[in-house]
């Protein structure tokens, strides 16, 4: 298997998550490990999606996206996603999704999904960072499961 | 340094990170201005560590070295930690302002692996939460059991079906837990980022004294005590005594079995089995007492005050300095177990972030002969009691930036100084004490210092062996108790003293006296400065002066900054 430069050229073993955009006609869903929280106040999060995404258009696009983060046995939704492209496929109708109060896709079973607005957009030359608010959230705050890492997809692999 | 969960990588090439930093902490006005600083990913091995981290007090100053962190640098000039999983060196490119944290997007210099952790994943967030209970990995095999059971779901499915709860509120939730407005921050940052009033450091722990000195106590009244104390900081010590009444000195030396005793500072001092002396005089004698012994080249522990004026605190350093010999102030609550414990308590974070202290000193008390007279005393209470609990002030909260005092009636009209003072310090870093020292009225079954701070209180007892710590989160017992019914019965059940943790001491000597003459010997014995040093005296001096200053003037007088020079 040829190993994802998200994952060789890794410098954090950080945390994975699906993006989740709601595109009007499809969902598309891109692995992600390139994001962390942006503030307590406003609740803020960012994401760094490289322009030549399908999913960065989209997120261009929509101005708001989902983020799902997963758990430790969700490494298989992580492999799928982050392999193939929406625009050759679509990735979001193979997923357990439902709907937030907002209309914003969650992931069933994710650790924690938040619907996110795009404030603000820094190009920085091959990925863009996204600054986003966060809308609302699903929080498993009780799960016994912790989250999935870029050195377990690494394992997983190898 | 700084515990952090919210930073991520941001491109691949070249690679960069983004870290999201609290703007109410030192580190990030430090990353804003050197533009250049270390991730270090931290084994979930090491979780302990990062708990304890995060438990310090917000502007604890010298992090790394109350965790007991190593520290390195290297050809990059940034510092980083020894033993982390992954240390990242970085220098930041952009700065994003993102409300309450500001996000440094930083270009990464060198990314580098620690081979000895490489089999460890890097500690989350919950496992480092945890690792301060020690109750964890029970908590974790519940968890785990239920959750795999399915009793969990069926629980929660009664539960919510029983009361739907309200859906998540994350911004309430993520401002609630570690969120600030715009005014908050604002409001935070009045006060400096790091503490920086705390200039003195205490004695981990009691001096050994392995060498035999001859030592001389100089007074029969006071000094008496300090010949008791000599005799149990060093029973092997070589001990004179030396006074101005024959009969009375042979006696006190005869009672505590002295080598030789003297008449006469003069012979005291010029005797060659004579190294060093306690100085146990009326305060206007101190310094004449310690240019004595320096120009005979004689160590002395001084009674405190270290003078009664700040010429004579100067003249006497200047002696001893000039002479070659240690000076050190009898300033027993520099070594008193409890304000030890109290401090390192203080910098670990247990009571939060120190707002209040309250002392209250004295008992009552009716001053005769030289201590009655206000020239010779220097003052009156404040200056005889409260030079003592100024120190406990500067050791537990740090130097005061302004005083204000006053009094009520005096009771004992026979002495020329104040029988009863309350002075009110504050602080520019944020914190406010509170002194009562009298003369006229007893304390009661009271504690003489009581720290505050928004985690918790300390309560120290005069001379006692441990130290009441009452942690403002409800201990097990009380907040099992608090469910009981009728709430008659609760209040009956639900007492302050529950909550009271006693921390108990190892030192044998709870009032810090012993281990202050065994610092004396020990300094002497090493020919080294004692932990104790005469200008932290003057400083403690020029603080009563500016008290008694403020309650001349009855208006807020400025405390100087407190600033030790370089020989110092």
């Amino acid at each position: 298997m040829t190993l994802s430069p998200y994952i060789s050229g890794s410098v954090i073993d950080s945390a994975v998550a699906l993006l989740i955009v709601d595109a009007g006609t499809a969902v598309n869903a891109m692995t992600i490990s390139f994001f962390s929280e942006g503030a307590h106040h406003p609740a803020t999060v960012w994401v760094s999606v490289s322009p030549t995404t399908y999913t960065h258009e989209l997120i261009t696009q929509a101005g708001r996206f989902s983020l799902a983060v997963l758990h430790e046995a969700q490494w298989q939704i992580a492999m799928t996603c982050g392999t193939v492209s929406g625009r050759e496929r679509d990735k979001g109708s193979a997923l357990d999704l439902y709907r937030s109060p907002a209309g914003f896709p969650f992931l069933a079973g994710a650790l924690a999904s938040t619907a996110c607005r795009v404030r603000q957009t820094m190009p920085l030359g091959e990925h863009t960072l996204f600054v986003a608010d966060i809308l609302e959230a699903d929080v498993e705050s009780r799960s016994h499961r912790r989250h999935l890492l870029v050195g377990d997809l690494l394992g997983r692999a190898q | 340094m700084y515990a952090s969960a919210s930073f991520a990588q941001v491109s691949l090439d070249p690679p960069r990170v983004a870290v999201s930093l609290n703007r109410t902490y030192a580190l990030e006005a430090a990353v804003g201005k050197e533009r250049r600083f270390a991730i270090n990913v931290v084994p979930v091995g090491q979780s302990r560590v990062v708990h304890r981290l995060m438990q310090l007090r917000r502007r604890q100053p010298r992090k790394a070295q109350l965790l007991g962190l190593e520290i390195l640098h290297d050809r990059h000039e940034i510092p980083y930690i020894a033993n982390a999983l992954r240390n990242i060196f970085c220098e930041v490119e952009q700065v994003v302002d993102s409300g309450d944290r500001r996000l440094y997007v930083s270009r990464v210099i060198e990314s580098r692996i620690n081979q000895v952790l490489a089999a460890q994943r890097p500690a989350l967030f919950r496992e480092v939460m945890e690792a301060g209970s020690r109750f964890a990995p029970v908590r974790r095999l519940v968890r785990t059991v239920l959750a795999l059971s399915g009793v969990r779901d069926l629980a929660r499915g009664v539960l919510f079906a029983l009361r739907p709860p309200p859906p998540p509120d994350i911004a309430r939730v993520t401002y609630e837990m570690a969120g600030a407005t715009e005014a908050e921050i604002a409001e935070i940052l009045r006060y400096d980022l790091v503490d920086s009033s705390r200039r003195l450091s205490i004695p981990r722990a009691p001096a050994v004294v392995r060498r035999r000195i001859g030592l001389c106590v100089v007074g029969t009244s006071w000094g008496s005590f300090h010949c008791q104390l000599v005799r149990q900081a060093n029973p092997a010590a070589r001990l004179f005594v030396c006074g101005q009444d024959p009969v009375r000195t042979a006696r006190l030396a005869k009672a505590v079995r002295a080598e030789d005793w003297f008449l006469g500072l003069e012979k005291a001092v010029h005797d060659d089995r004579v190294q060093a002396l306690t100085l146990a005089l009326p305060h206007y004698l101190h310094r004449q007492a310690a240019e004595m012994a320096a120009a005979a080249g004689k160590h002395a522990l001084v009674e405190k005050p270290l003078a009664t004026t700040l010429s004579d605190a100067d003249a006497m350093i200047a002696a001893a300095r000039r002479a070659g010999t240690i000076l050190m102030v009898a300033e027993d609550m520099h070594f008193r177990p409890a304000v030890r414990e109290a401090v390192s308590r203080i910098a670990r974070g247990d009571i939060g972030e120190p707002l209040y202290l309250l002392a209250h000193a004295g008992g009552v008390r009716r001053p005769r002969g030289w201590a009655a007279d206000r020239e010779r005393m220097g003052g009156g209470v404040l200056m005889d009691i409260g030079v003592h609990y100024v120190r406990g002030l500067r050791l537990l909260m740090g130097e005061p930036d302004s005083v204000l005092a006053a009094r009520a009636m005096q009771i004992d009209t026979r002495i020329g100084g104040e029988d009863s003072v309350q002075v009110l310090f504050s602080s520019a870093v944020g914190w406010q004490a509170h002194m009562l020292c009298s003369w006229a009225t007893n304390r009661g079954h009271t504690p003489d210092i009581v720290v505050l701070g928004d985690r918790g209180t300390f309560h120290l007892w005069p001379g006692a062996r441990y130290l009441d710590y009452y942690p403002v989160t409800p201990r097990l017992l009380p907040r099992l108790l608090s469910l009981a019914r009728p709430y008659r019965l609760r209040d009956w059940l639900v007492r302050p003293s529950l909550q009271r943790v006693r921390v108990r001491l190892p030192d044998r000597d709870g009032t810090g006296y012993v281990a202050e003459v065994r610092e004396f010997l020990v300094a002497v014995a090493e020919e080294r400065q004692p932990a104790s040093h005469p200008v932290d005296a003057r400083r403690d001096l020029e603080i009563v002066l500016r008290s008694y200053e403020a309650l001349e003037r009855g208006e807020r007088v400025p405390v100087p900054s407190y600033i030790p020079s370089q020989e110092d």
